[in-house]
Formats: structure tokens, sequence, C-alpha cells
């Protein structure tokens, strides 16, 4: 990651977007706190974070409900119960973490991290391979977490997040993250001299904007 | 931490990788104590015992560590609150799980390895010695632990040849270079085991404090 630098405000959510390997677990890693950044700082964490990761590590020997019991211990005594029953997981509980399917076992991994009521929720790929009902629970999830004032970080290919009115979104592009609008567009007026005009547009088109009549202050 | 710790001491048996270093620990103690040493010579053989258990206690602190996968590592530093404590969560499983497999040997030792109980001081350097070899068995299995050694075949040999150089360097004049583990089972034939135990002490404990804050630095860049 190179020149990052962002505030998030408590009730914010991030929908962070690029393609593979463009830095975006590494991003989540370092705002997670998993990772320290070799130059800069990220300060005003909040305490308590929660962190979904991409694949449910399943090669652990407890079922469901045991492993989710030992994380609620460590998370001092956390209530995983509700979550587990939001996320549709009652039949799963008696069942060994290695006999899950991967949304299945996605859903343990979002109940780990959302019993501790984060300040910082961090979701990598959040959506993928869940079920359609988990799929139309989440978002909603989100939004609590938000109104409640948790910043809510998601890696998100599929977009499972992206009507939420709030959300704010960065695209990570070779390690540097740009905030934008994905999906909606704007269009920007300048002013600028006649005989810069060509250049100008050229330099627009090479960096792939869409560049739309050329008004003159005669014309106009 | 604690319920971190219990986590990572559950997963280890729940997994029944501890059968191994269990099975290995038994099978040794059963060759050491096949037959009863004579009196007079307890301390010698509780010591040398002592210092033939320190791989299997690396090897069983390495595989606890290893137990758990890298994205459940991570997870767990998250929850509970940080990497320093996930380390330090892991290092007490190591050592727990060390000490209950000593305490087997030892009390082996005890009941059907020696003819009686050496006296107080000699117990008690025994015992410290006991506490020294389960300390440099976690040391040692943390450092050969995925975590610093990604490569199963480069840790395991890292791990017998670090006990092997330990067993070398410690029997040459330059034994303080080292955690003096030979010098141990000499100072316990010949008597004087009370007598060096703080020097001999203090040279294991200073080795194996710098081999965990040497594992805590490796960490920072290997979660």
């Amino acid at each position: 990651m190179k020149d990052v630098d962002a505030h998030l405000d408590p009730g914010d959510v991030i929908e962070v977007a690029g393609v593979n390997g463009a830095g975006k677990s590494t991003l989540l890693r370092l705002l997670a706190g998993l990772t320290r950044p070799s130059s800069g700082t990220i300060t005003d964490r909040p305490a308590v974070v929660g962190f979904a990761p991409d694949r449910f590590p399943l090669e652990q020997p407890f079922t469901v409900s045991g492993y989710l019991r030992h994380m609620s211990r460590i998370r001092g005594g956390a209530r995983w119960e509700p979550w587990a029953e939001r996320l549709g997981m009652a039949h799963l509980l008696g069942l060994r973490l290695g006999e899950l399917s991967k949304g299945s076992a996605h859903k343990v991994g979002l109940t780990q991290a959302l019993m501790c009521e984060p300040g910082l929720l961090i979701l990598d790929e959040p959506f993928a391979g869940l079920d359609a009902d988990t799929r139309e629970v989440l978002p909603s999830i989100v939004t609590e977490l938000s109104e409640g004032g948790a910043i809510v970080v998601a890696s998100d290919h599929q977009g499972g997040l992206r009507h939420l009115p709030s959300i704010r979104h960065w695209t990570v592009v070779d390690g540097v993250v740009k905030e934008g609008t994905a999906g909606q567009r704007a269009t920007v007026r300048v002013d600028l001299p006649v005989d810069e005009v060509r250049s100008f547009i050229a330099r627009m088109r090479d960096e792939g904007y869409r560049v739309h009549d050329i008004v003159t202050e005669e014309q106009s | 931490m604690i319920a971190l710790t219990v986590f990572r001491v559950a997963a280890y048996i729940r997994s029944h990788r501890i059968f191994q270093a269990l099975l290995l620990m038994l099978a040794l103690i059963a060759i050491l104590y096949g037959s009863r040493a004579p009196k007079g010579a307890e301390t010698e053989v509780l010591t040398d015992a002592a210092v033939l258990v320190i791989p299997i206690l690396a090897w069983s602190s390495r595989s606890l560590l290893d137990t758990e996968p890298d994205q459940q590592r991570a997870m767990s530093a998250i929850s509970v609150g940080g990497r320093l404590r996930e380390l330090g969560a892991g290092l007490l499983a190591a050592f727990a799980t060390s000490l209950v497999l000593i305490a087997l040997a030892l009390g082996w030792g005890l009941v059907l390895g020696v003819s009686a109980v050496p006296g107080p001081e000699e117990f008690a350097a025994v015992l410290t010695l006991y506490g020294l070899a389960t300390l440099t068995g976690v040391t040692l299995g943390a450092l050969t632990s995925r975590a610093i050694l990604r490569s199963p075949a480069i840790s395991i040999m890292t791990l017998l040849l670090g006990f092997l150089v330990m067993l070398m360097l410690s029997a040459s004049p330059l034994y303080w270079l080292t955690v003096p583990v030979i010098t141990w089972m000499k100072s316990a034939n010949s008597a004087e085991l009370t007598a060096r135990l703080p020097e001999l002490a203090a040279i294991s404990l200073a080795w194996c404090l710098l081999g965990l804050a040497c594992y805590a630095w490796l960490r920072r860049t290997r979660p």
C-alpha cells in the first residue's frame, strides 16, 4: 500500500473493490491491526474489532457450537446465539467444522466477528458462498451496526452492500486507494484557456474519462 | 488470554496431536526407567531424564502451536485484543502442556525409576532443572513452529539439529553459549548440582528468554 490517507467516521460503511492482488486483503489486515504498516500510522482504531475472513479455516477439531463457545469466552462471554439464529445456523450447530460447506463455514466466520458488538467490523468477501436468505439479511445487519456507530469495511466483489445509501466506495489499484462513488457518474465543468483545450481533452481521454461537447465563451 | 490458552490446548487435545508426544514420552521413560536405579543415583538419573525429554517437549510445543490454522491465528489475535496476547496465549498453552508431559516423566521416575527420593536440596535442584527443561523445550518448539519456519521438513530438522548443537556445545568449555544441558548432567553426576545450580540456572534462563524474545521479534513479520 502507498500514499493511503483516509479518515473513517463512526457509522461509515466502506466497500473496497479492486482486482485480485491489488492489495485489498493487505488493506483489510492493516485496518484490523493484523499487519503493522512499514511506514505511517493508523490511529484511534476502535477497541473492539470483528474480522470475518474470506475463507473460514475449517481444519479445526470442534463442532460449530463448541467453536463459537470458545470464541465467546475469548470475547469475554459475548452472546453468539442470537447471531447464529439470525444467520440461519441453528441446524449447523452440532456439525463438525470440517463437515461444513463453504457458505456454512462463512456464516461461522461472520458469527464470531459479529458476536462482540464491534466498533470496527472488517468483512472479507462477506457474500461469497452465502445462501439467498443470508444474502438478504447481511445488508440489514451492516446497516444496524452502522446506525449504532460501528465502522464497517467490506471487501466485496459481488456488490452486495452497494445499494446502502451511506456507503463509501474505495478502489484499490496497485496498492493505491482511490475513493469514489462506484456506478454513479458526475459531470464536471472545467474553465480553462482555449489554447489548452486540446491538450486537456487528450489528457482526460488518455486517463479514461468521457469528454462531452466543448463549449466556448463565444458559444455560451 | 486464559480463554485463548484453553482454546489452544483444547484444539491440541481434540486434534489428537497430543498423543504423538504422549506416546513418544511414554516410550522414552519406559526405556529410561526400565530398571530401577540403585540408591544414591537418584539425582543423576532424574537429571538425565530432564535433558532427554527436551526434544519431545519441543516437538509437543511446536505441534501445539501449529495446530491452529494461520487464518484462525489472525482471528484469535483480533478476538483477544492483539498479536502480543495471542503470542502469549500460544506460549502459555505450550508451557502448560509441556509441564503435564514432564510431570508425567518425573512422576514415573520417582515411582518406578529410582530407589529413593533425593534429599530436599537435591530434589529442589532437580525440580528447578525440570522447570528449565520445560522452558527450553517450549523455546525450541516455538522457534521451529510454522509461523517461523514454513517448511515442515526444515522445521523438524532445525528442531533436532538445534538440540544436537545444544548437546555438543554444552559438552564443551563453551557450555555457557547455550542451555548447558550436558553440564547439568555432569554436575549431577559429580554431586555438584546444588552448588552450581545458580550459575547453570542463570545461563539456561537467559538463553531461554533470549530465544523467546527472538520468537516474539520474528513473529512481528510472521503472523
